[in-house]
Formats: structure tokens, C-alpha cells, sequence
């Protein structure tokens, strides 16, 4: 059986390439891509650690974030074609307007 | 077992790659599909068979394709081009995701299983349907039940926002919009004197006059 520090490491792996995604790309619908790749980490290793304790407790919570990640992909969308209507652009750059 | 775990596993990290890195939307879109479909895969080698087929049916299949469809609605296909705001954020941002993963890797293997690996699996019971569902309706009915009320608030949200602008009486003055009344009377118009040739003569006529 691989040892739950391998499954643990790989979701590290996965979680920083989330965030220098999240840093690095100037378009919404990328942040959100890259927030999606970081919750997917996360969630391996919450499954992993549930193998571990041998409890289905982190597996219930991975099906509650899946959930939650649902509802949050439907609004952030629909908040992003919005602004896309009014603005004609999904740059985070140009979208600054509430900073400061 | 462990072959399974280190094809899935490269095969997600090239797909997390291909996430962050493509100049495509739809491209970086199509990696992130190829990596939940490895985490769910991963899912499946972790004892977990109920999220590895959720995973694949809500992940993979429903969210990917509601971010697919937003991506070619909007045409936002495309890269933005134009500078970074703060110089050197890739620079930073790639040391900074480097140390994190490294402490993550150096963190993970220190961890120490509380029993036996084959323990915590027959424990599990294969994570079926049944042992989710007992667990989901026991201990953890009230955040099932939240959540539920949560999807349904994201429902009527999501329908609430992509209303169309006219009758969106959101009260907010936006510069960027025309002034109310400038232009939509003829815009209007135009589809209406082509259809109807009689009533555009009347009208011609009526300007001659």
C-alpha cells in the first residue's frame, strides 16, 4: 500500500501549483480554475488521512466541499459573466475598482 | 497499487501544469479535467469508491462543463496581454509555490499513521455509498442539511445575477452604460420598418411632409 505521506505530498504538489496559479494569471475564469485545482488537493488529502484513521469522517468532509465548491463555481460564474456584461472584461487588473 | 499511484499522480500534476500554464483557457480548462479525472482515480486506490465516482460525475462532468461553457461564452479564450501589475510576480509567485510544496512534501513524510495502513482500509469499507450515507445521515445531518440549503441558495442566486440588465433594478449608476432612452429607440426600430414596408412608406411619408 503507498503511505498516506506519498498521497499527502502529491496534494502539496497539486496545492502550489493551485496557488502560483492563482498569483500568476490575470483572468478570472483562471483564478477560478486554478481555486478549483487547490480545493481538488486539499480533498485528496483529506482522503487520504481518512484511509489513514480509518474513519469515513474526511471523506464526509470531502463530499461537503465538493458541494460547497458547486455552489461557489455556479455564483462566481454568474458574478463574472455579469461583470463581463457591464465591463466587457474578466481581467483582475482592470476589475480593481473596490481596492484601496 | 503503487504503479497506479505514481502514473494517476504525474498524469495530475502534468495536467495541474498544463492548468496554470496554458495560453488557452479551454486548453487549461481540458488539463484540469484531466486532473480531476487522476484525483478521481486516486479516490478509487484510497478506499474511497462513492467520492471517486462523484468526483468524476459533479467534478469532471458538471462543473467542468459549466466552466467550459462560460469560456466560450464570454470568448475569453484568448490570453490578456499587458503587464504584470507587481514586477516579478511569476518570479515570486514560482519560488514562493516551490518552498510551499517543498514543505509539504517535507511535512507529509513525517506524518505517522495512528494504525495499521490495511487497518484503516477494512475499516472503511471501500468508502461505498452506504458508509458515506450512514456517516452523512448521523453524525453529520446538520452540515448535510445546510449544504443543502446552500446549493439552493446558489441556484436562485446564479439565475438572480445573469438576469437581463433591463430588468435588473439594481438602482446602481454605471458610467459605462449609454444613458437611458439614448440610443434603444432606434435600435428598435430598425427591425421593424425592415419587416413591415407599408407602415416605413406611412413613415417616409409622414418625414417628407
Amino acid at each position: 500500500m503507498v503511505s498516506t505521506g506519498s498521497y499527502v505530498a502529491l496534494s502539496g504538489i497539486l496545492f502550489a501549483l493551485g496557488m502560483i496559479g492563482v498569483l500568476t494569471r490575470r483572468t478570472a475564469i483562471m483564478v477560478f480554475l486554478s481555486v478549483e485545482l487547490m480545493l481538488n488537493a486539499a480533498n485528496l488529502a483529506l482522503v487520504a488521512f481518512a484511509r489513514s484513521w480509518g474513519d469515513p469522517t474526511g471523506q464526509t468532509a470531502v463530499f461537503i466541499v465538493m458541494t460547497l465548491a458547486a455552489a461557489e463555481v455556479a455564483i462566481g460564474l454568474a458574478i463574472i459573466v455579469a461583470i463581463f456584461r457591464k465591463r466587457e472584461t474578466t481581467n483582475v487588473d482592470d476589475l480593481a475598482a473596490l481596492k484601496g | 497499487m503503487t504503479l497506479a499511484f505514481i502514473l494517476l499522480g504525474a498524469l495530475a500534476i502534468v495536467g495541474g501544469i498544463i492548468t496554470i500554464a496554458a495560453k488557452n483557457a479551454v486548453h487549461a480548462a481540458l488539463g484540469l479535467v484531466g486532473t480531476l479525472l487522476c484525483v478521481a482515480g486516486l479516490f478509487a486506490t484510497l478506499n474511497a469508491s462513492f467520492l471517486a465516482a462523484t468526483q468524476v460525475i459533479v467534478y469532471a462532468g458538471a462543473v467542468m462543463v459549466l466552466f467550459l461553457f462560460v469560456i466560450m461564452l464570454l470568448n475569453a479564450n484568448q490570453p490578456v496581454t499587458g503587464r504584470d501589475p507587481v514586477p516579478f510576480v511569476r518570479e515570486l509567485a514560482g519560488i514562493g509555490g516551490t518552498l510551499l510544496a517543498g514543505a509539504f512534501v517535507v511535512l507529509a513524510f513525517t506524518y505517522k499513521d495512528p494504525r495499521p495502513l490495511a487497518e484503516g482500509a477494512a475499516a472503511l469499507k471501500g468508502g461505498s455509498a452506504l458508509v458515506m450515507g450512514e456517516t452523512l445521515l448521523t453524525r453529520f445531518l446538520l452540515p448535510f442539511e445546510a449544504v443543502s440549503i446552500l446549493l439552493l441558495v446558489a441556484i436562485v442566486g446564479a439565475v438572480a445575477l445573469v438576469q437581463r440588465p433591463e430588468a435588473q433594478p439594481d438602482g446602481v449608476p454605471d458610467e459605462l452604460e449609454e444613458p437611458i432612452g439614448a440610443a434603444r429607440p432606434e435600435r428598435e426600430m430598425a427591425p421593424r420598418t425592415g419587416a413591415q414596408p407599408a407602415l416605413q412608406a406611412g413613415r417616409e411619408s409622414e418625414v417628407g411632409a
